[in-house]
């Protein structure tokens, strides 16, 4: 993925920023963001890790055939585990991770000596048969960044993104039973690359994982537009509205969510140019919703979110010179759509 | 009903999938049970219980888990046993499985069934592991046989000698997965028959079947396709030795549409047998009075 840096690049740009602004566009790719756990083994190798590569400098004395075998290593359990692991996650492969556990102080165990510990079959030899592990760790892994990612994967290309996700993987290994939140440093991850940092990778990125979080949150009260007709006149300017979990609001260097409804509807976009977006990510029942917000929208959302009461909310928008006089017309109907929406949870009068 | 345990014989069941949630929401097909994965449902709060909610109302669920990690030498992870007691109790699940094996260590998790060796210190070690999580959860787990890609040279027992023993130790039931046995067969070159004489088929409360990719030099268990002829002749063998046993299809990969799936698994019916069929109205909502 090859980021513009300058505005002579905007004109080759598929989308730009503000195209439509407050209109709820729905969710993600069907099936995506939702990285489905199951009991089967991948079968794919990925194309930049080591295993494979390492394996052909390792013994090949693959078969039962072997007559002159050494005798077993007695490896208690708990040491086992810790060589296997090492061996199966390590980023360079089944090969290093042996030598490097070895060199470290692990278990004692040499390339040569590896049949040792696991028996070559009729077909393979020890150490192809561990790599058959360490090939799914990462395959399954990049499965599920792909799944949190789509967008992402598909502007960076299937090989230059399977690679992040490698280096992904070695910086921050799973150490939770669910894989439901493994991708959530992604976007730190990107903006950390120094080659170079993908800014507007992580941009996507954070969208995307925005619309993770939306999908497991916790769907909670929702404040009804009934309810706002029972607000006195006199309560309105101190009134305070508590946000829904179900909605997050980002703010973006580049217009990535006209970039991921692009890509959504199989506009195969080009990477756009750095414009200033918002967009609001929020759930209704199943559903996942994208709502690009204005400047005014984003700072009016974010102050209701953060607690501050409407009338004051208003009143810093326009001292600070942000709220144009047609967008003055239009508040009314971007709050109620917030509430038809769920963006909040409550309104407070007291 | 075979069992030991009591477990009911639910016929023929299929995996809980995403991509056919739709699909079961508008047509409420006829189908004995499901099962899900657990870890699916767990650590989230949002959409996927929002569509597990509905279904476990109109059918019976089972729950198999990838996580429970029972060989590893870790302590076990009690949260991860509270979320997964939390979520039997949301489904009304009627049972609870997982494998044979362990999915990492040190605080790290490959997220991968990783074989066990089986030896004395192995077998000790993870019955006192089914026993503890069986005194939490407060009644008997499944314990299902994976397919695996190695053997350990300090393995001092069979698989089916280790499967045995452990669940005797441990009281605990059996998932047994034919096509695992199938594709470990393959791959370690044992016989099938051998592992299926050596199963206590009285702890047997459930059965899997699935598809395979044969990479020549191993099989790697994808779950991917219909089951070839050879696995579901072990079935057969399988189910003729505990007749009554819940049987479930598995597809993981490249999945089909729901109806295609549904085809597959009731081709069990050729050794299963013809069930009554449910009537549409099996699949309204079960009130709270009927869950078991």
């Amino acid at each position: 993925m090859s980021e513009p840096t300058d505005a002579a690049s905007a004109s080759s740009i598929a989308v730009r920023a503000g195209e439509q602004v407050g209109v709820p566009l729905e969710g993600g790719p069907a099936e995506a963001f939702v990285r489905e756990r199951a009991s089967a083994t991948p079968n794919r190798h990925p194309a930049h890790a080591g295993p494979s590569a390492n394996v052909e400098r390792s013994p090949r004395s693959s078969g039962h055939a072997s007559d002159v075998r050494a005798p077993p290593l007695d490896v208690p359990l708990r040491s086992l585990q810790h060589w296997f692991a090492r061996a199966v996650m390590h980023p360079g492969g089944v090969a290093d991770g042996i030598e490097q556990h070895a060199a470290h102080g692990g278990l004692g165990v040499s390339l040569g000596d590896v049949e040792r510990v696991i028996l070559p079959s009729s077909r393979l030899a020890a150490i192809e048969r561990l790599a058959i592990y360490g090939d799914a760790y990462r395959a399954r892994l990049v499965e599920c960044l792909a799944d949190d990612y789509p967008a992402l994967e598909y502007a960076m290309g299937d090989d230059a993104f399977e690679a992040l996700c490698l280096r992904y993987i070695a910086r921050h290994p799973s150490e939770s039973p669910n894989l439901n939140s493994f991708g959530r440093h992604m976007a730190a991850f990107c903006r950390s690359e120094e080659r170079p940092p993908l800014v507007f990778g992580s941009d996507l990125t954070a969208l995307e994982w925005a619309m993770v979080e939306v999908l497991h949150a916790p769907s909670t009260e929702k404040l009804e537009l009934a309810r706002l007709a029972t607000v006195a006149a006199d309560r309105w300017a101190g009134a305070r509205f508590a946000p829904s979990a179900t909605v997050r609001v980002l703010e973006f260097a580049h217009p990535v969510n006209a970039y991921f409804q692009a890509f959504r509807t199989d506009r195969a976009p080009s990477v756009p140019a750095a414009a200033w977006s918002a967009t609001a990510v929020f759930r209704d029942g199943a559903t996942i919703w994208r709502m690009d917000l204005g400047r005014a929208m984003h700072a009016l959302l974010m102050a209701l979110l953060g607690g501050t009461p409407l009338g004051p909310a208003l009143e810093a928008l326009a001292a600070a010179g942000q709220l144009t006089e047609e967008e003055g017309t239009q508040v009314m109907v971007w709050f109620r759509d917030w509430v038809r929406h769920g963006f909040f949870a409550r309104i407070e009068t007291d | 009903m075979a069992n030991r345990f009591g477990f009911p014989d639910l016929g023929i069941g299929l995996g809980l999938r995403t991509v056919h949630y739709g699909h079961l929401l508008e047509h409420w097909p006829d189908v004995g049970w499901f099962e899900i994965i657990s870890e699916n449902y767990m650590q989230t709060a949002g959409r996927p219980l929002y569509f597990l909610d509905q279904i476990a109302e109109r059918y019976p669920i089972v729950m198999h888990g990838v996580s429970m990690s029972i060989g590893s030498t870790d302590d076990l992870d009690m949260s991860y046993l509270a979320d997964l007691k939390a979520l039997r109790e949301r489904t009304a699940a009627l049972w609870v499985s997982d494998h044979l094996c362990w999915t990492g260590v040190a605080g790290r998790n490959t997220h991968d069934l990783l074989p066990m060796p089986y030896t004395e210190e192995a077998l000790r070690h993870t019955a006192e592991r089914v026993r503890r999580v069986q005194d939490f959860l407060g009644a008997p787990i499944l314990l299902e046989n994976p397919s695996s890609y190695v053997e350990f040279a300090g393995s001092c027992m069979t698989e089916w000698e280790f499967l045995a023993r452990l669940t005797e130790m441990a009281d605990c039931g059996l998932l047994l997965d034919v096509n695992n046995i199938y594709v470990s067969a393959f791959n370690h070159g044992f016989d099938p028959a051998a592992y299926l004489g050596g199963v206590p088929f009285d702890r047997v409360a459930q059965m899997h079947v699935a598809g395979h990719t044969n990479q020549g030099t191993h099989i790697v268990d994808t779950h991917i396709g219909p089951v070839i002829d050879p696995v579901w002749e072990l079935a057969r063998e399988a189910y003729g030795r505990a007749p009554g046993t819940s049987l479930l299809l598995e597809w993981d990969a490249e999945i089909p549409p729901f109806e295609d799936v549904h085809r597959e698994a009731l081709k069990a019916t050729a050794f299963v047998g013809q069930r009554e069929p449910e009537s549409p109205a099996a699949h309204e909502p079960r009130g709270p009075a009927a869950r078991p």
